[in-house]
């Protein structure tokens, strides 16, 4: 039997209504039990190298596909998604529209029902694949009730009770927390060395690191292929494809230590450690003002009384820059509702200024503290980019006039000028949050809560949403960003709220927070490496510029 | 927010094969609705009471009290006002005109309603969606049909959920729901709905392609996980619903349902 698990040869797909390929001749060998990791920009055409390879391309999408893909040694020609299901599973970053069933078992069972497996073998296949992803013990579980990480491996257990010898993750973890993103990383470590062909499709660069290759794709094409060793140090290569790289192969690049340090502990012998200290920023201007927001005491309960929000007490200053961390279910996003009037606490009080956010209306405090959700999705539905816009100060009702300064002056804000006639549902993902973020600065808020700003964009893309949020705070808006992404928190934000169990936890400048490294691992949260790096040298970096700027003074 | 009325336990309706649960509901339904009479339709609904009470589901009635009270005060004031029958007249008020007859036919049609929907209860509350889908194959509606009930089910707290993380963007937004009349008010819901349709039909559509990759479509015989036997149990419980069913019809054809008057 041949030892090439998948063969792409000339592969390019062109979407129907697109003028320029998806995929360009695509070469590209995997072995059997290989793990090859593809990475790339947003429509560089990862998606859609991984559905060529169980046929969803060209079966789901209209356009042309030519040149040759074989998988384990059988050319596919006219085969429908479900033949292949027993033979490639893809698992999609989507986990909710993965799952069917009302409960685990039949989630498991779905699958090999439609493949005619016989009865004694689900038997023995089921607490297997349970097993595999950890979900023992769910069998009776509905999904609904899952937490996100829960799902994605519910999703997984299911293509992995067919037992395809090829599986293709297509960026499974880009909608979860850092637990789910870690739960799902310790499932493709046991399926690697259960012996399964894997190609993941990933942003991170934490799903590369274990790869046997790296694939770099760019306008379709491979930019670069090879061994994460190789690829992964080229700082220069992997910013130009999208790529954010490691912290500590920026700090190896910049400070021009031995390449092949690509470890903490080799990073961390190769510099001088000796007393270095950085200025603590506090980013409480003036704390004699009265505070833009005050939580006093908040509580958030649900009818069960479990306790969301509990106690919690929380002085917003205007002009702070303030990251809400903590996993999934610590409360960030309930507290951030109580702080804008969306729910009611059940105990404690919330005040804008002096007032009561309780007596205020909604088209008031939407006037003061605005509130970026997750995903811009849920909220676009005009047929225009201004018109989108425009939404909120029509509702706040004022006049036309107005309503056109203020489309003009927030387009602007978020570079979306010139866009104004554009279909909203024709922009990218990252313009479609550019413009959820415009809509609300239309309403001149004095305030900004960013749900997650940067989930689901690529790192570019990341860069120039948290450039515009930067700039709004210099501008001197007032920022309180909920999010999982350590990058973000660090060079963004500079008073850090640690929350757990609807409790802070820790409440002070970041610098003091990102000290307290095993506080922040309990909280499933990793600071980033160049932290890491530092905090052994006996200081607290927040960035990799930071930390190189404090050896480059010192002239090594 | 719980959506579903299953009780997860094991009793012995639970247990009963899907087919014999959806024939027995049929049974329930055809005697209830051949029935006029509120004398003939009360042991039928003390019977299904009984059966709720066994199924250990008497919490789901307790959580649907208010839709049952409704029900059936609302049919009984509304067959008594307007039932026209004739002879004896109890009361008179002005054009309203209440005789004994619409008051009997207005209780009957009371307590069949309410016995409807507690016969559906009974069967929801012991039967799993999956049992449902798999029992209407079986009395020969096609697997697909069924299949995409199940999935309906599945979908309503998804798309409730979006729908009201919508309704809170947009509120962010100095939105407000309860302004304008009815018109005003149907359009204002606009921004709400078109984002939650749209995200319907993206997860469609990734549901579409998620279903092939799980082999649905696929050629090969299907196989079952559940087996469901079909036991003596079954046998008379299937027997003593089609003898409900048979008794009522055979009532019916002798024109004992009826209300006379």
């Amino acid at each position: 039997m041949s030892d090439i698990a998948i063969a792409l040869r000339g592969v390019s797909f062109t979407y129907a209504d697109a003028a320029t390929p998806a995929l360009r001749d695509v070469n590209l060998t995997v072995r059997r039990g290989e793990l090859v990791t593809i990475m790339g920009a947003t429509g560089a055409g990862k998606t859609t190298l991984a559905k060529c390879l169980n046929r969803t391309i060209p079966a789901f999408q209209a356009g042309v596909l030519q040149g040759e893909i074989e998988i384990l040694g059988r050319t596919l020609s006219g085969e429908r998604v479900a033949d292949l299901a027993g033979v490639v599973g893809l698992v999609s970053q989507d986990f909710e529209a993965q799952l069917f069933a009302t409960n685990v078992l039949q989630e498991i069972t779905f699958a090999m029902e439609h493949l005619g497996v016989p009865l004694a073998d689900m038997r023995r296949r089921i607490p297997e694949a349970l097993a595999a992803v950890g979900l023992t013990g769910f069998e009776h579980r509905d999904p609904a009730t899952l937490s996100g990480g829960e799902k994605q491996r519910l999703a997984i257990a299911a293509t992995l009770a067919l037992r395809p010898p090829i599986f293709v993750f297509d960026e499974p973890t880009t909608d979860l927390d850092p637990l789910g993103k870690s739960e799902i990383f310790a499932v493709l470590a046991r399926l690697r060395r259960d012996g399964y062909t894997m190609m993941l499709v990933e942003h991170e660069i934490a799903a590369a690191e274990h790869a046997d290759r790296v694939v770099l794709l760019a306008n379709g094409g491979i930019a670069a292929i090879g061994p994460p060793a190789e690829i992964l140090p080229q700082v220069g290569l992997l910013k130009r494809h999208a790529v954010r790289p490691a912290d500590l192969d920026c700090v190896v690049a910049d400070l021009k230590l031995a390449p092949t340090a690509r470890t903490l502990d080799a990073v961390a012998a190769a510099l001088p450690n000796d007393d270095i200290s950085l200025p603590i920023v506090t980013s409480r201007p003036n704390v004699a003002d009265a505070p833009l927001l005050h939580a006093d005491g908040v509580t958030y309960a649900y009818e069960n009384d479990r306790r969301a929000v509990d106690n919690v007490s929380l002085r917003v200053d205007a002009g702070e820059s303030i990251a809400l961390i903590g996993q999934n279910g610590s409360g960030k996003t309930t507290l951030a509702k109580l702080l804008n009037g969306l729910l009611p606490p059940s105990g404690g009080q919330v005040r804008l200024g002096a007032e009561p956010i309780a007596s205020m209306s909604l088209d008031r405090i939407a006037a003061e503290v605005g509130y970026v959700f997750q995903n811009p999705d849920q909220q676009i539905f005009a047929a225009t980019v201004a018109d989108e816009v425009a939404f909120g100060p029509r509702n706040l009702g004022l006049s036309p006039g107005e309503i056109d300064e203020r489309v003009a002056e927030s387009l602007h804000a978020v570079g979306l000028s010139g866009c104004e006639s554009a279909d909203p549902f024709l922009l990218g993902k990252g313009q479609r949050q550019c413009l959820a973020v415009a809509s609300l600065l239309a309403l001149r808020p004095r305030a900004l809560i960013l749900d997650e700003p940067t989930t689901g964009l690529d790192y570019p893309e990341q860069c120039q949403m948290m450039e515009l949020v930067s700039r709004l705070h210099r501008d001197g808006m007032t920022l309180i960003i909920i999010t999982h992404s350590p990058w973000v928190v660090a060079e963004y934000a500079r008073r850090g709220v640690l929350l757990a169990q609807g409790r802070v936890l820790f409440d002070g400048p970041l610098r003091e927070l990102f000290a307290h490294e095993d506080l922040l691992e309990r909280c499933h949260f990793r600071v980033p490496d160049v932290t890491r790096l530092g905090l052994r040298l006996g200081f607290t970096p927040l960035s990799v510029a930071e930390f190189t700027a404090v050896y480059a003074r010192r002239g090594r | 927010m719980r959506l579903y009325l299953y009780l997860d336990r094991d009793t012995a309706l639970h247990r009963l094969h899907p087919t014999v649960k959806v024939c027995a509901m049929f049974c329930f339904f055809v005697a209830a609705f051949l029935s006029e009479r509120p004398e003939l339709l009360l042991p039928i609904a003390a019977g299904v009471l009984a059966l709720i009470r066994w199924a250990g589901a008497l919490s789901n009635l307790r959580r649907l009290r208010v839709l049952f009270v409704m029900v059936f005060v609302m049919t009984l004031l509304i067959w008594t006002l307007f039932y026209r029958g004739t002879g004896a007249v109890w009361l008179t008020l002005g054009p309203i005109v209440i005789r004994p007859v619409a008051v009997a036919f207005a209780l009957g049609m009371a307590i069949k309603l309410a016995t409807f929907l507690a016969v559906g209860l009974l069967f929801l509350s012991t039967t799993k969606i999956e049992e449902f889908a798999y029992a209407l194959t079986q009395v020969g509606v096609p697997y697909k049909l069924g299949f995409t009930l199940t999935l309906a089910f599945r979908l309503v707290p998804v798309f409730i959920e979006s729908a009201s993380t919508v309704v809170q963007a947009q509120r962010c937004r100095g939105f407000n729901f309860d302004q304008g009349n009815l018109l005003e008010r149907a359009r204002r819901y606009v921004p709400v709905l078109v984002p939650v349709f749209m995200g319907a039909l993206r997860r469609a559509d990734g549901m579409a392609m998620a279903l092939e990759a799980r082999g649905f479509q696929s050629q090969l015989q299907r196989s079952s996980f559940e087996q469901y036997r079909f036991g003596a149990r079954d046998l008379v419980a299937l027997i003593i619903a089609a003898a409900v069913a048979v008794g009522f019809i055979a009532l019916w054809w002798a024109g004992y349902t009826r209300v006379l008057g």
